[in-house]
């Protein structure tokens, strides 16, 4: 795929391993079926599993059998997993990112072991429950909610919008907790065959189809207090899940860009029209080196994050700037890769108008691009737009 | 137990590319694992797994760059490796099938393998020949194309079944110690896992000299030598059938029969 300052050329051993074996096992499982599941809106449910034994979920984390990789690894990882579909990065963002992470962060020793190794390896799926049908961009202002009720909590509220709750075994339900005079939020697992748990599939979607969306209804349902979240209150929770999954998102993007430039270049240099390539032609050109030029620029700010949340620099508003960038480019880049592709570009068989639409989703979730510029305004100004 | 896995950083050739005397170009060229020895490190791994107390190893011939591809045999389930190298077949300009045979009869008399594990040809050179005549150094048995493989650890026999011509199998019992030459298709090679990527870091790879292996600078030295490196001209002779199914069916039994096929 397009490297054209030969970034990965400076990969260290471990780093470009991990690439290569995530671009195999894409191009050899998933990419030969991934166009067909999209029109059926299916997930490759099979795939659950072995992307668990290959280690794909939370690499970056360390103990309870996780791999431990750099950040830089993990973020490859990302841009070759959205090369083929955003829904299989996502997949691997809610698991690792949305689910393991604050698990691992927030959570008690019993609560790591039960579910950390059972989820890295795909045994089990987990979703993270957030956003509500009336609070989307403006989490905080949700009405799920908690009340203590004899050795445990009872939970009423609902979520929308939840990848894989309809497949999942736990949730990570984000609810406010009326029982503390504060009322903060706190994070709660959520086993999803408890009673009072609905998690109804959202059908129709026009944007990420090769992955499952659902509801997370909770009406009345009772949690031990052993299944709260016990080193984290108020929003930080759930905000610091979203930076680590847009940092895999500011390098998927990359990747479905990627994939969507080097199609383009492919037709581009295959079809011939008016006697010669349209590769050949000044606009067709100039398009090629656009969205060459955008992609470099988006891979070297996503390998400046990696080093930076190496090194522990890294800033939630770096992040934002980078989701808010990268997935803007691929959207560009999408569109523009169609537009090449000419009538056959609107054909499942070319992988651009998938991700064009796929983007639609990355555009949106994780904080919509609106939000990570009032984020970065906040961050230059001073002054929040938001509050 | 203790098996050996010979591995093979290959070339492959980019679709566009220039010759540079008698060799391609190097910057036309990507390296990666023998697709053979593949096969034959998962081989090595599934009896690893299978059996009580076996020791997979390693081995390649190849400068620094080829750590790359050992380890991912070490990330694969291989339990440490062996890399073979010295200035002097650096120099070389070719490591022909009996400079390869003695310097691995070299590791072989160093780590006395039960049982050898190699493919049954690289990807690049092509000449198929390394495994079995290691096994004739050394004085093991061994069996060619193997494509399925079935151990009696305790009884010292590997129950083979061997890819002939023509579709011709052979079931044969080859006693231990031996080499066998792996083919493709015989199991299915693991993706190496971010855990397995990461405990490879820790594993050993150990540099080893012609000096090491107790030989001296002319095991490089090669009967053969390469004299020209050329693209052959592509001759295409394709012809079109058209009509019904009915008659483009006896056009093309036509052409076969005129062919020699199917008299
Ligand atoms: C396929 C899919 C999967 C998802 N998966 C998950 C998941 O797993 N877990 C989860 O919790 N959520 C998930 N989401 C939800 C997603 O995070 C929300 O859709 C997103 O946060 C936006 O919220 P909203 O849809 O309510 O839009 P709204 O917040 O209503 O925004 C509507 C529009 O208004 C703009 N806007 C809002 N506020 C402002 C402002 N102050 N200034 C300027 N413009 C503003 C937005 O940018 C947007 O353009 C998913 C969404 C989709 C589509």
């Amino acid at each position: 795929m397009l490297d054209y300052v030969g970034l990965e050329a400076d990969l260290g051993e471990e780093e470009r391993l991990i690439r290569d074996t995530a671009r195999d096992f894409v191009e050899d499982k998933v990419r030969p079926d991934i166009a067909d599941h999209w029109q059926d809106a299916t997930f490759p449910t099979e795939i659950i599993e072995e992307m668990g034994a290959l280690g794909f979920y939370a690499p970056n984390l360390d103990g309870y059998d996780l791999p431990n990789v750099s950040e830089k690894a993990y973020g490859l990882l990302m841009q070759e997993l959205e090369a083929c579909d955003s829904g299989v990065r996502s997949m691997a963002s809610v698991q690792g990112a949305l689910v393991m992470y604050p698990i691992h962060a927030f959570g008690s020793d019993a609560q790591k072991d039960e579910w950390l190794p059972k989820l890295g390896h795909g045994e089990a799926v987990g979703c993270f429950g957030l956003t509500e049908p009336n609070h989307g961009s403006n989490p905080s202002a949700m009405e799920t909610h908690a009340e203590a009720d004899g050795d445990g909590y009872v939970l009423n509220g609902s979520k929308t919008w939840i990848t894989n709750s309809p497949i999942a075994d736990v949730a990570v339900v984000w609810a406010k907790d009326r029982s503390d005079d504060e009322n903060p939020v706190r994070g709660f697992l959520v086993e999803t065959d408890k009673a009072g748990v609905t998690t109804n599939k959202i059908d129709d979607k026009l944007s990420l189809r090769a992955s499952i969306t659902g509801e997370i209804a909770l009406d009345d349902v009772h949690v031990d207090a052993d299944d709260v979240l016990p080193h984290v209150r108020g929003m930080k929770g759930p905000l610091s899940c979203l930076t680590q999954a847009r940092f895999g998102i500011a390098w998927g993007a990359v990747g479905a860009a990627q994939d969507c430039f080097e199609t383009a270049l492919e037709y581009a240099t295959d079809r011939e029209q008016f006697g010669q390539p349209i590769g050949g032609f000044q606009l067709q050109q100039r398009k090629l080196a656009e969205m060459a030029t955008q992609i470099t620029n988006a891979q070297l700010l996503a390998h400046r994050l990696a080093d930076l949340k190496e090194r522990g620099d890294l800033r939630p508003q770096h992040v934002s700037m980078a989701k808010r960038n990268n997935v803007r480019m691929a959207r560009e880049t999408a569109k523009t890769a169609r537009e090449m592709l000419g009538g056959n570009g609107i054909t499942g068989d070319y992988s651009p108008m998938r991700h064009m639409a796929n983007i639609e989703t990355v555009y949106t979730y994780e904080g919509t691009h609106d939000i990570h510029t009032l984020i970065l305004g906040e961050d230059l100004t001073g002054i929040a737009a938001f509050e | 137990m203790k098996v050996l896995v010979t591995v093979k950083e290959v070339a492959a050739v980019e679709d566009e590319f220039e010759i540079d005397g008698t060799a391609i170009d190097e910057a036309y060229l990507e390296y990666d694992l023998n697709e053979w020895d593949d096969y034959a490190i998962e081989e090595g791994v599934q009896i690893s797994e299978s059996e009580d107390d076996v020791e997979v190893v390693s081995v390649t011939i190849g400068p620094e760059r080829s750590e790359e591809t050992i380890r991912m045999a070490l990330a694969k389930g291989a339990d440490r490796a062996v890399r073979v190298w010295d200035d002097s077949l650096e120099d070389a300009e070719m490591l022909d099938v009996e400079a390869k045979t003695n310097l691995l009869a070299a590791v072989v008399e160093e780590e006395e393998p039960d049982l050898v594990l190699s493919g049954v040809q690289a990807d690049d050179d092509g000449f198929g020949a390394t495994g079995v005549s290691l096994a004739d150094e050394v004085g093991f048995e061994w069996a060619a194309v193997v494509n399925d493989l079935e151990l009696d650890v305790e009884g010292g026999v590997a129950s083979v079944r061997r890819e002939l011509e023509g579709g011709v199998e052979e079931l044969t019992d080859v006693d231990l110690p031996a080499v066998l030459t792996i083919q493709t298709g015989i199991n299915e090679p693991r993706y190496a896992s971010l855990r397995g990527i990461r405990q490879a870091q820790r594993k050993e790879i150990k540099p080893m000299t012609l000096d090491d292996l107790g030989l001296s600078a002319d095991v490089a030295e090669s009967d053969l030598e390469i004299v020209d490196m050329y693209e052959p001209e592509t001759e295409s002779d394709a012809t079109l059938f058209e009509g019904s199914p009915d008659e483009t069916a006896g056009q093309l039994a036509e052409v076969l029969r005129d062919g020699g096929v199917g008299q």
